[in-house]
């Protein structure tokens, strides 16, 4: 497990970046945290490190956005929010089944804690809300 | 010309016919199904759940809307495509296919967002008439999955000058609500709220609100509020309903603001408010407002049709095909055609 303190927005986009650089596609992040935790600048993060032009808003509403990368191997970056969800047996349920395992593609779920199976090579990202002025990430 | 119109983008199973009477729209038929006492008590919609309940209740609205005429005497079939939720899209659009397929009735795939925007047209009968030349409007459609202000040049024609660059505005009250400990859906409960609140008592930021473009933001509102709240640690039944209120003061500022900096660039002839989030008496107020300062028609979607509904989606194909701009889709072409999730009505 790696962790991380971040201070401000940019420090947790720079974190995000950071956890790009190991990705081989393929992955599925599972990101858990409260509201205002910094889930959604994570992903922003994540999406300028993928060279992603398009900018990243809440997929609270439709579920799941997907979004083209200028990467040479991650083709897609696939965001999805279960916050609107209650448990979900099966990340299928939701349509996901065309991007898991897909080895162009990056899966990132906001409160993945809402769901049940989450597949092997799940890599979890845990954003603690400390105080307005810092943040804890960890990544195992 | 008749249109039978149907929309499953989300948790509402919604049919319409609208047909034409001395030069008015006409709805001959609307029922709209929704399915948010369901999902309420799982605090959102369950799209496993939206989509079965779509499936068992759309044969029997289709039924009775038709009546024993069944498709006789329709023209037309329209529906959303997107964008919304794939799963329940599926069984609209599923289930238009099937009626094109069997009927050789011509299909139109309608945006969704389009739709809302054209529930003016079913509110307000001097837009039917023509009288007064609207074009360009500037359109603020707000709801729980978008926030988006977009100019409109004429029927079809529209251009986006500014979005959210995170959260929407429905999606922002919810938030909010969640975070003050109350239901869903959140926007009812804080506006009602913050009816009792003084929206002056807690000053929060607005977000963007001298940058020079029409973007928003709203997900650092949301956290501001969060911190407010963690200062204050303790708070009653009035502090809620002030910072309901003060929230609301917040959000409704930056959005009218932008609205008519963005009329008074593009020369806009009228203002149009569409989506969900326009059941918000306070902002249809204020927007209501600033438009009879400035001698600006500002128009905005009578309560039933603020919600999802097909009617909206009728009158969109109507305006389409009357202005020949509708795709239509019959024969072979009919299997083409899918749910589009993410389909943007305008690209910037």
């Amino acid at each position: 497990m790696k962790e991380y303190k971040s201070k401000t927005q940019s420090e947790t986009e720079k974190i995000a970046q950071a956890v790009v650089k190991k990705l081989q596609g393929g992955e599925v992040l599972a990101l858990v945290g409260n509201l205002g935790a910094g889930k959604t600048v994570f992903v922003k993060g994540l999406a300028k490190a993928l060279g992603i032009e398009d900018n990243i808003t809440s997929p609270t509403f439709v579920l799941m956005k997907i979004y083209q990368t200028s990467h040479a191997t991650i083709k897609r970056l696939v965001h999805v929010d279960c916050y609107r969800l209650e448990k979900v047996d099966d990340l299928d349920d939701i349509g996901l089944a065309d991007y898991l395992h897909d080895p162009a593609s990056i899966v990132v779920i906001e409160w993945a804690d809402r769901v049940v199976n989450l597949p092997k090579n799940t890599i979890n990202i845990n954003i603690e809300y400390i105080n307005s002025q810092e943040r804890i990430v960890k990544v195992s | 010309m008749r249109i039978l119109a149907i929309e499953t983008s989300c948790d509402e199973t919604a049919l319409a016919i609208l047909t034409e009477r001395k030069g008015f729209l006409y709805l001959e038929k609307d029922i709209v199904y929704s399915q948010v006492d369901i999902h309420k008590k799982y605090g959102g919609v369950v799209p496993e759940v939206a989509s079965r309940k779509h499936l068992e209740t759309i044969m029997p609205l289709l039924q009775h809307t038709l009546g024993k005429n069944k498709l006789k005497n329709i023209d037309y079939i329209a529906f959303t495509q997107g964008p919304g939720l794939v799963t329940s899209l599926v069984l609209g659009v599923a289930t238009a296919k099937a009626l094109g397929l069997a009927s050789n009735k011509a299909l139109l795939p309608i945006n969704h967002l389009e739709g809302h925007i054209y529930s003016n047209w079913l509110t307000h009968q001097e837009l039917q008439s023509n009288k007064i030349n609207i074009f360009p409007s500037v359109v603020l459609v707000v709801s729980g999955g978008h926030t988006e202000l977009i100019l409109m040049t004429g029927h079809g024609q529209y251009k986006l000058i500014g979005k959210t660059l995170d959260d929407a505005v429905g999606e922002a009250f919810d938030k909010v609500a969640k975070l003050l400990g109350l239901g869903y859906p959140g926007g009812p409960i804080v506006s009602k709220l913050a009816l009792m609140g003084n929206a002056h008592k807690y000053d929060f930021p607005r977000p963007m609100i001298n940058s020079h473009n029409f973007d928003f933001s709203l997900s650092g509102l949301k956290t501001s509020i969060l911190y407010f709240l963690e200062k204050k640690q303790k708070i009653n039944q009035q502090d809620v309903a002030d910072i309901c209120a003060g929230f609301q003061l917040a959000v409704t500022e930056v959005l009218v603001k932008k609205t008519f900096l963005a009329a008074k660039k593009y020369g806009a002839k009228s203002i149009m408010l569409a989506g969900g989030v326009s059941a918000n008496t306070f902002l249809k107020q204020n927007l209501q407002n600033n438009a009879d300062k400035l001698a600006i028609p500002f128009f905005a979607p009578e309560m039933k049709f603020t919600g999802d509904n097909a009617a909206m989606i009728a009158a969109a194909a109507f305006y389409r095909l009357k202005n020949k701009k509708a795709r239509l889709f019959s024969g072979d072409k009919i299997s083409k055609l899918e749910p589009d999730a993410n389909w943007q009505l305008v690209v910037k």
